[in-house]
């Protein structure tokens, strides 16, 4: 395996890491892979998508709260190979560091004044949905640049908990169109569980709706709650449905792949299995049971 | 280097248990050197394989592989033909034959279906080694049913102390369930739940798979040639009631309590004030 076909497997191992589980996946693969030179230019790309895709939160510089650094906070940079993210909510522009997580040289940002308040009204509304619905989230609300129509929302929440073995990540976005008066989003929930084994639970989630001609003529605060309520509404409603995938699976799949005990209700009498010439001349399992 | 297995096992733990087959074959072209104690410890989907002689399915594995080639336990030949292809000697097919058909029967009263079958070789150091596999997959009738697939890989070793055997036993079994929902398949669902709400399209997927693992070791009485048997299907029998019961726990419990654990359908904004309230209140009687 050459180099690069080295470099290509490491990053396709680091896409696929767990919530929270990133430096584990790092230092096992720079093991494996034994060749940090290598690495260290090679990697830096699946890093960043990693990040990027999977709403990688950071501390704004000299704020109170974090941001999410994902494709839709990318900045136009002013030289070409630098890459800046934004925190709307205090207009602050930000290089970001993919290895140490870490956001620096801050930047004051002027926002387009047009989109600017239904952003705010929006990012209101959100903060208190995220409050009310999740125990540890950031959300973020950007205007599309160039159009004061479009505002794409972007929310995460994790848990990691690595003393009992498991981690989850819960992602959602909405892209709202007020021309088009539609609102596409997409929710993921991640769950990985490895006490004594490994196992993950992934959901993918898309939903779109068209927005009711009568949130869209309120003033932009109660413009922006309405929509947030439709969003929390579908949320909410997708959340319980989880539950009776949870109920089909438990109920239909797991029952119909494996009884917890024969029809019988009773253990195997393994002394009578041996004991008997199985196949056609058994007609009946009964006959494999003590007492039956 | 057991440093590199280690970390490759590692890996495996973490990564998606949907992704085993195609991640454990990154990692033997990465180190080819290490591909046979990869493949000895980590547990991948079973194979169906269909006996050319008696018609009969089978599963292969690691276990029952030389070359290229699996051996079915139905007519103990290889496929593709081997002429030299390891098997076991004829007291332990004797054995193996036996076994076969006692696990058949455990297969059809737990699995209603599904494939099994019991491969056993001999130890250098006296004994011998075997391992009973069985699989079962469901398919969805329509798109939006559930599907799934179960496959338990239980390998045990076994040694003779006079009137008594020692028995280890590594159980692993693999469960995947996937279930599929979209807006087309609720049609008859009226969907008056959103009144207002237009152009509601909703596809999603749910998927909860993964392998679990667990040792046992315990000394049984053996009385013939067939208590190796007996032995082992009490020891498996009760090992698959365990993990069974392990298996929901963890893919119906635990994984939904972490759902739970990030996001809350009742408003906690609203908790969290009647919490205060209620503190405020206690503080006003205490007064």
């Amino acid at each position: 395996m050459d180099a690069e076909e080295r470099v290509q497997a490491a990053a396709n191992f680091l896409l696929q890491s767990p919530p929270g589980e990133i430096n584990d996946v790092l230092n096992d693969v720079r093991n494996i892979i034994s060749d940090d030179d290598l690495l260290q230019d090679g990697i830096l790309p699946a890093l960043k998508e990693y990040n990027l895709v999977q709403f990688i939160t950071v501390d704004v510089p000299g704020q109170k709260h974090q941001t999410i650094v994902s494709d839709a906070a990318k900045v136009p940079s002013l030289f070409e190979g630098e890459e800046r993210f934004l925190d709307p909510r205090s207009k602050t522009s930000f290089a970001f560091d993919h290895i140490g997580l870490e956001a620096s040289e801050p930047q004051a940002v002027e926002p387009d004044p047009e989109a600017e308040p239904f952003r705010v009204a929006l990012e209101g509304a959100i903060l208190t949905h995220l409050s009310s619905h999740y125990y540890d989230g950031v959300a973020t609300v950007f205007a599309k640049p160039g159009t004061a129509q479009q505002f794409i929302i972007q929310l995460v929440a994790n848990k990691y908990n690595p003393t009992n073995f498991w981690s989850g990540r819960w992602r959602s976005q909405y892209d709202i169109d007020l021309e088009e008066k539609s609102v596409t989003g997409k929710i993921q929930v991640n769950v990985h569980y490895y006490e004594q084994g490994n196992v993950q639970l992934a959901t993918t989630h898309d939903v779109s709706f068209l927005l009711p001609t009568a949130v869209l003529e309120s003033s932009s605060n109660s413009a922006a709650s309405k929509i947030i309520a439709l969003i929390g509404g579908e949320e909410d409603r997708y959340q319980q449905s989880l539950n009776s995938s949870y109920q089909e699976m438990g109920e239909k799949t797991f029952k119909g792949l494996r009884r917890a005990l024969p029809l019988t209700r009773q253990k195997i009498d393994w002394d009578k299995v041996t004991g008997y010439k199985l196949g056609a001349e058994l007609s009946s399992s009964k006959a494999l049971f003590s007492n039956s | 280097m057991s440093d590199l297995v280690d970390s490759m096992l590692d890996l495996m733990r973490r990564l998606p248990p949907t992704r085993t087959e195609e991640n454990v074959a990154a990692l033997i072209n990465i180190c080819p050197d290490y591909a046979d104690d990869l493949l000895g410890s980590v547990d991948q989907p079973l194979q169906l394989k269909t006996d050319r002689t008696t018609g009969r399915e089978y599963l292969a594995c690691d276990y029952n592989r030389d070359g290229e080639s699996y051996r079915s336990p139905w007519s103990n030949e290889y496929d593709p033909p081997l002429d030299d292809g390891t098997v076991p000697t004829p007291k332990l097919r004797k054995l193996e034959i036996a076994a076969n058909e006692a696990f058949d029967t455990y297969r059809e009263l737990y699995y209603e279906g599904g494939v099994s079958s019991v491969y056993l070789w001999d130890l250098d150091e006296g004994g011998f080694a075997g391992v009973v596999l069985l699989k079962k997959i469901m398919t969805p009738a329509s798109p939006n049913e559930p599907s799934g697939s179960w496959d338990s890989i239980h390998v045990f070793e076994t040694s003779e102390r006079g009137r008594q055997a020692h028995y280890k036993l590594t159980s692993t079994i693999m469960l995947h369930l996937v279930t599929r929902k979209s807006s087309e398949g609720e049609g008859d669902r009226p969907s008056n739940e959103r009144k207002g709400i237009e152009g509601l399209k909703r596809d999603g997927e749910v998927s909860l798979s993964g392998s679990m693992t667990r040792q046992s070791e315990q000394d049984w009485p053996i009385h013939d040639g067939s208590s190796h048997i007996t032995n082992t299907g009490r020891m498996i029998e009760e090992m698959e009631i365990k993990m069974r019961n392990l298996l929901q726990e963890v893919y119906f419990g635990k994984t939904r309590d972490i759902v739970y654990d990030l996001r809350s359908i009742d408003d906690l904004e609203k908790a969290r004030r009647q919490k205060e309230l209620q503190k405020e209140l206690v503080g006003f009687i205490k007064r």
